[in-house]
């Protein structure tokens, strides 16, 4: 069995391309697939940790996080087909009608 | 607690869950429901009260046990006062919206439910004990919130407000997930195994915590920071309010700061022991937060913007709070000046976003501060009621605003964090002139603002929700001795066990 830190190097990697992927795309559904990445990347450390500690809490933390990243993607995919039915385009740099 | 005193407690948040479902139901099967929302209204609202009765009476009862539910929520004292809190914002953000909505021909039923949920989401924040019960409840309340930014849909702001919400609540609720995995890996100790509920995260806590526990506490500050726009996660703050309809800016403004400041008490008091480590951080960011939110408010024109960069700086004030509550003398003071403050602040800002929805009508949506312009002579009311939420947010005594300043203020010299106090009074200075400039707006200059329509339909329920808003915060101001049931409950987190 691999020790346990190399799912922990491996999911903390995930989490930064993720996060970084957050800040550089400019396309929302990009965006959105990086937010994916970082949750997945989270469940990664969870399964690895409960596993380790022979618990069941954190592969079941698991379950959460997806229904509640299901939820998220319906709203999510919601908002940005609304936003394309107004103005036909859904790049974040378009949407700075609001300016200080 | 057995599983049915468990669901004895929780049953204000039954109570508004199955509300917002009656009103799903209601909107979609009965016609005459739908031509005006004043059935929805009233019916949430008749939840809402509801809610607040089962929450009096366990307040009533003095609860010694605190655990719900093998120990995942805390319903306790000072559950129950934030929970009554939550459910007074709440009703008023309801009478609010029924008017703004009709006049902006926004009326739609699942607003009732949306509001209902987001309420339910953040009386389980101020509630859950264990950290994934916090995530989960923190995701009640945001998904809600996305659907209601964008709830003027069609209206490209409105639009822009919820996608921009959404993107950084979702990157947000990704740091909270994984700071929650790392303190969950950081906290197993020999032979026993990972946990994320806080009262054993007490007991385990040395006071040289892990690396694993510092970052994944570090994770969890800018989770929750993005939520209660502590700078400088506050960038999405005033493109939202200025985006969201504007009974929708109120109540997010409010409810949300509610939610996140009671999450991080309870996180950060259960880390006590371990304060050197984090203590540093917070003072950092509260006077970050105080600074910079009061500075960009000043150059707004736009009095929604204004709000929110407001908003931002008194998230700054309530993090003194949490600052002090790291020394255990100062503890129940600064529990009580929390939850005292975020009723002063819920209801000044609730009552100034009222005012401007008052004054919104279907062809214009009142915003800036030219709308406001020699408003004391159209429509007095309204002017007059503007100026005392801006007096009392501006801290000017005897409004509540002053008191809750003071009880904060009073917080930081117990626990001995002097130059907290001294930037909250210096920065209370700067905050007085982008207040007052919007009484000066109303009072005294030239020209006229946004037309007075006094054909407004449904206009009891917000005027229901100003006069309460109005008279609660001056008598919290004149007499606290009004508050002083909800601060006494708010004095202790309840039992760890």
């Amino acid at each position: 069995m691999l020790p346990v830190s190399y799912y922990l190097i491996l999911s903390a990697l995930l989490f930064t391309i993720g996060a970084v992927g957050v800040l550089i795309k400019k396309n929302p559904i990009q965006t959105f697939m990086c937010i994916e990445l970082m949750l997945n990347a989270v469940n990664l450390t969870f399964i690895a940790l409960g596993r380790y500690f022979g618990q069941m809490n954190g592969q079941m933390y698991v379950i959460f996080s997806l229904a509640v990243a299901a939820a998220e993607v319906s709203v999510g995919l919601g908002i940005i087909v609304a936003i394309f039915r107004t103005r036909e385009s859904i790049v974040v740099d378009d949407a700075n009608l609001m300016k200080s | 607690m057995t599983n049915a005193q468990s669901m004895q407690a929780i049953l204000p948040v039954i109570t508004l869950l199955i509300t917002g479902m009656v009103v799903l139901l209601g909107d979609a099967f009965l016609p005459f429901w739908r031509r005006s929302g004043v059935a929805s209204g009233s019916l949430s609202l008749l939840g809402i009260v509801i809610a607040a009765g089962f929450a009096l009476d366990r307040l009533s009862h003095q609860p010694t046990h605190s655990l719900a539910f093998h120990g995942a929520l805390s319903l306790g004292r000072f559950t129950q006062a934030c929970t009554l809190l939550l459910l007074l914002l709440a009703g008023l953000a309801v009478l609010l919206a029924v008017t703004y909505l009709e006049n902006r021909r926004l009326n739609r039923g699942e607003y009732y439910t949306l509001v209902l949920f987001a309420t339910s989401g953040a009386i389980l924040m101020a509630a859950a004990n264990d950290l994934i019960v916090l995530f989960i409840a923190v995701e009640m309340l945001s998904v809600a919130l996305y659907v209601l930014a964008g709830f003027a849909r069609s209206e490209p702001r409105s639009e822009e407000a919820a996608l921009k919400y959404f993107l950084l609540g979702a990157f947000a609720a990704g740091f909270l997930l994984y700071g929650i995995a790392l303190i969950y890996g950081g906290a197993a100790i020999s032979g026993l195994g990972g946990t994320t509920n806080l009262a054993l995260l007490h007991l385990r806590q040395g006071s040289v915590p892990g690396f694993m526990t510092v970052a994944g506490l570090a994770l969890v500050l800018v989770g929750l920071g993005f939520k209660a726009a502590l700078v400088p996660f506050h960038m999405w703050a005033p493109d939202v309010y200025e985006g969201s309809p504007t009974s929708v800016t109120g109540f997010m403004a409010v409810v949300v700061k509610v939610g996140a400041f009671a999450a991080l008490m309870r996180l950060f008091i259960a880390f006590a022991p371990a304060a050197a480590y984090w203590l540093p951080a917070i003072q950092i960011i509260a006077v970050l937060t105080m600074v910079t939110g009061n500075l960009l408010a000043v150059t707004q024109t736009n009095v929604k913007r204004m709000l929110a960069y407001s908003s931002v700086a008194h998230a700054g004030y309530l993090l003194i709070a949490v600052a002090a509550a790291a020394t255990p003398a100062a503890q129940p003071l600064a529990l009580q000046a929390m939850v005292f403050y975020l009723a002063a602040y819920g209801l000044m800002t609730l009552g100034a976003f009222a005012v401007l929805a008052w004054l919104s009508h279907r062809d214009a949506d009142c915003q800036t501060l030219s709308d406001l312009r020699g408003l004391v002579r159209t429509d007095p009311a309204a002017a007059w009621l503007m100026v005392i939420f801006m007096l009392s947010l501006g801290g000017i005594p005897p409004t509540m605003g002053f008191i809750g300043k003071w009880y904060l203020f009073t917080a930081a010299l117990q626990s001995h964090q002097l130059w907290l106090a001294i930037t909250l009074a210096l920065v209370s200075m700067v905050a007085v002139f982008y207040y007052l400039r919007v009484v000066w707006t109303l009072c005294f200059e030239e020209g006229s603002g946004i037309s007075v329509s006094r054909n407004t339909l449904a206009p009891a329920g917000v005027q229901i929700s100003l006069y309460v808003a109005a008279l609660l915060s001056l008598l919290g101001g004149i007499a606290p001795i009004v508050w002083q049931p909800l601060m006494l409950a708010a004095r202790s987190l309840g039992r760890m066990p």
